[in-house]
């Protein structure tokens, strides 16, 4: 269809600057007629593609420097157009542009993996198979997110497969063999979610070592899937941001925040100013706490508690802080559709400004002795290395990026909310260990708190809610967020009252998949801090196994213990 | 290098930072947002409230003769949503945190309503103060004929008055 010159003139329009007309002409050039749509609305180019022509596409570009692979969604639009759809969010960084492949996917057609040549794709892939049913090519095919004992095809987000099915069809295998081994006629049983948590924890290494050294290593993760995602498509778009602010425990506000955005970029919702400045004031609190938590942590990790507390001393006034300008500590229950729903009194801002001084004191008091421990920048420094161009190939977000020599971040990169009426640095390191993305984070704080310096000064007056909006069936909106771990994507295909499709894509799925790259090599007392160093949503009671290839053993201990094998050193 | 030792100097000047919660009190800023209260006098049973409650800790509760707004301290989210949409301002976000206790009753708040049973079926549909407030809203509308039919039956009388052409409401 877009095969001949004249036909191609059009991308001319539909690019956004110089990089995305190369992209989208090479796209022309090898799918010529297979293209069946271009079109771009406001920063995101779509791009609608046959099936047949999509892996020479993605071979076609995979290679360009700027792109990164940021979300695979799919779903099922049987029932509006007879066809599963496959959704490549890409991004074009140096331009700001989102650049969206869509796919139609015809029952019992199968596609061609991208896994080899986006490496981050290897999930993405997994979980569409695993939840829809669609099958790749090129590639094994296991399960990912849901259990060993699934039934073979059922695949949950199908639109034909309802929430009670589900929890008729699935019954856990642990159920039947309590049954028959031990005798009892009668079992109870408590659905929680269309998954139990038979496993202790949602993240799982076994890590591979030969004395002291970790050879090799291996991720076993989706333990505690929780069928979110099937239950929004039943929820009304107001109660959504609650339901996704309970994603993370940590940094639950970039996600009520990213999924309210994806509806607002969906439906062409203009948010009011004052709401946008809110919502960076609330992100970048957040972000504050969560940095100076995970310093705390890595310090405990590194055996240096006397850090960890005062990390946490520390810490403990952003929470203060965080209750006043939203009403809680954590889960702070403010975004909504079209804005926010909890504005910032005069006399707030005053306590706000004062907060920040103290903690700019603070902190350079506190980090400035706590990075000088002969021990802990000793037990940092060259170990999880991880290199600029692995770094890039799996299209890694966050401080684990920024550590690596590429300076993503979403809120220069693809800007929202408030953050471009401020100015910012986006710290960079190129060393790729431990310490490269220890100092990101701990150079972020000052970024963050000059950030909110700024926001504050600046908040205009104003309504903080639109007055009204409105839905329509089966737009497509794309809400991206610079989490502390990285950017955060939700892509939201709406429904009537509920979104029809909300996918979720939080940072440590993406930086999940390098973590066994950085293990390679390092002594097994710096893994736990090198797993930890991507910041991870771990639990404290999280535990790794050893397997000794030497003497076939194995063994499962907590993970503090490891790292303390450590301590001695450096 | 005896930099890190400056830290003594920091805890010396910060001394405890915890406090000696229960025996002192917790901090709770102004804005906090507790378990919710419901005024029975200015609840009028609308269901706004429950329709947004996002973990379903309010329902409403179809008895005989009474409507319940029932308030489940044990699944509230404390997200004030409620209080947000409910047209009458009955709902207050507390302070009060400390809910934990051994009887399961005590996470139960009701408001108890005096239902309006429809007059075609005869199941309760609403709450007598909903309506009159209703009455009171649209003030002198000429809507009184299909108060007291659920909507259900609502739908059905129109129906068939559009079927027949007949207009003007008939309830028997
Ligand atoms: S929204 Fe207000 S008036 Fe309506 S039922 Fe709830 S508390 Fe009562
Ligand atoms: S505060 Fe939130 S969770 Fe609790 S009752 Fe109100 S709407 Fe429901």
């Amino acid at each position: 269809m877009f095969s001949d010159l004249e036909r191609l003139r059009p991308m001319d329009s539909i690019a956004r600057g110089p990089r995305s007309l190369a992209i989208l002409n090479k796209l022309a050039d090898v799918c010529g007629d297979s293209i069946l749509d271009v079109t771009r609305d406001g920063i995101t180019i779509r791009i609608t593609l046959k099936a047949g022509c999509l892996r020479k596409a993605l071979e076609t570009i995979y290679s360009e420097h700027d792109l990164y692979f940021r979300t695979l969604t799919a779903s099922d639009e049987r029932r509006e157009e007879g066809v599963y759809k496959l959704y490549y969010v890409l991004g074009i960084d140096s331009e700001g542009t989102n650049l969206v492949i869509e796919v139609p996917v015809p029952e019992a057609v199968e596609i061609y993996t991208a896994s080899d040549l986006f490496r981050a794709s290897d999930w993405y892939e997994l979980e569409a198979h695993d939840l829809f049913g669609i099958r790749f090519n090129g590639r094994t095919l296991r399960r990912l997110v849901l259990p060993e004992d699934w039934p073979e095809d059922l695949h949950p987000l199908r639109k034909d497969v309802s929430v009670e099915e589900l929890r008729e069809l699935y019954q856990p295998q642990m159920i039947s063999r309590v049954v028959t081994e031990l005798g009892v006629e009668e079992v109870v049983r408590i659905p929680i979610g269309p998954y139990h948590p038979a496993l202790h924890e949602p993240e799982y290494f076994e890590l591979y070592v030969r004395g002291e050294k970790v050879v090799d290593a291996r991720y076993i993760g989706f333990m505690v899937h929780r069928g979110i995602e099937k239950l929004a498509e039943s929820m009304k778009y107001d109660q959504v941001p609650f339901l996704a602010e309970r994603i993370c425990g940590i940094c639950g506000f970039v996600h009520s925040t990213s999924y309210v955005q994806a509806v607002e970029d969906a439906l062409n919702i203009e948010v009011p100013e004052r709401a946008e400045f809110i919502r960076s004031i609330v992100l970048e609190v957040e972000r504050l706490h969560s940095h100076l938590l995970w310093l705390g942590v890595a310090l405990h990790l590194l055996g240096y508690d006397t850090g960890f507390m005062h990390a946490w001393r520390i810490r403990e006034k952003i929470m203060v802080l965080a209750e006043l300008l939203t009403g809680s500590r954590k889960t702070y229950g403010i975004a909504l559709v079209g804005g926010v729903k909890k504005d910032i009194a005069q006399d707030t801002v005053s306590k706000v400004k004062e907060t920040l001084d103290r903690l700019k004191r603070e902190y350079r008091e506190f980090v400035d002795v706590a990075t000088s421990v002969p021990q802990v920048r000793a037990r940092l420094t060259g170990t999880g290395i991880l290199p600029r161009g692995e770094a890039r190939a799996y299209s890694l977000v966050g401080p684990t990026v920024r550590g690596s020599g590429l300076a993503r971040d979403v809120r220069k990169d693809y800007t929202y909310a408030a953050y471009h009426y401020v100015s910012f640095n986006v710290p960079v390191y190129t060393e790729g260990d431990n310490l490269a993305r220890t100092l990101v984070r701990v150079d972020e704080v000052f970024e963050s708190i000059s950030i909110l310096e700024q926001l504050i000064d600046m908040l205009p007056s104003g309504p903080i809610m639109v007055e009204s909006w409105e839905t329509q069936p089966m737009k497509l909106g794309i809400g991206s967020v610079e989490a502390p771990r990285g950017e955060v994507i939700h892509v939201v295909v709406t429904g009537h009252y509920s979104p029809y499709r909300w996918r979720v894509r939080a940072p440590t799925y993406q930086n999940l998949q390098a973590v066994p790259i950085m293990l390679k090599g390092v002594d097994l007392a710096d893994a736990p801090l090198t797993i930890a160093s991507i910041d991870p949503c771990f639990s404290c009671t999280d535990r790794a196994t050893i397997i000794n290839l030497r003497s076939g053993s194995v063994k499962t201990v907590p993970i503090e213990i490891i790292s303390r094998r450590g301590s001695g050193r450096g | 290098m005896v930099k890190f030792l400056r830290m003594l100097a920091i805890s010396a000047r910060e001394g405890t930072a915890t406090r000696k919660y229960p025996f002192e009190s917790s901090l709770v800023t102004p804005e906090f947002r507790g378990r919710v209260d419901i005024d029975p006098a200015k609840c009028v049973g609308c269901g706004a409230c429950v329709r947004i409650c996002p973990p379903s800790a309010l329902t409403l509760n179809y008895e005989s003769d009474e409507v319940v707004l029932k308030y489940f301290i044990g699944r509230c989210i404390f997200c004030g949503m409620c209080a947000y949409v409910c047209p009458q301002d009955a709902i207050t976000i507390t302070k009060e945190f400390e809910l934990a206790t051994p009887e399961l009753n005590d996470l139960y708040d009701e408001v108890v309503h005096t239902a309006v049973k429809c007059n075609v079926c005869g199941k309760p549909f609403t709450t007598v103060k909903l309506v009159k407030e209703v009455e009171k809203r649209i003030d002198g509308g000429d809507m009184s004929p299909l108060f007291n039919t659920c909507p259900e039956c609502r739908r059905k009388l129109t129906a068939r008055r559009v079927g027949s052409g007949v207009t003007g409401v008939s309830v028997e």
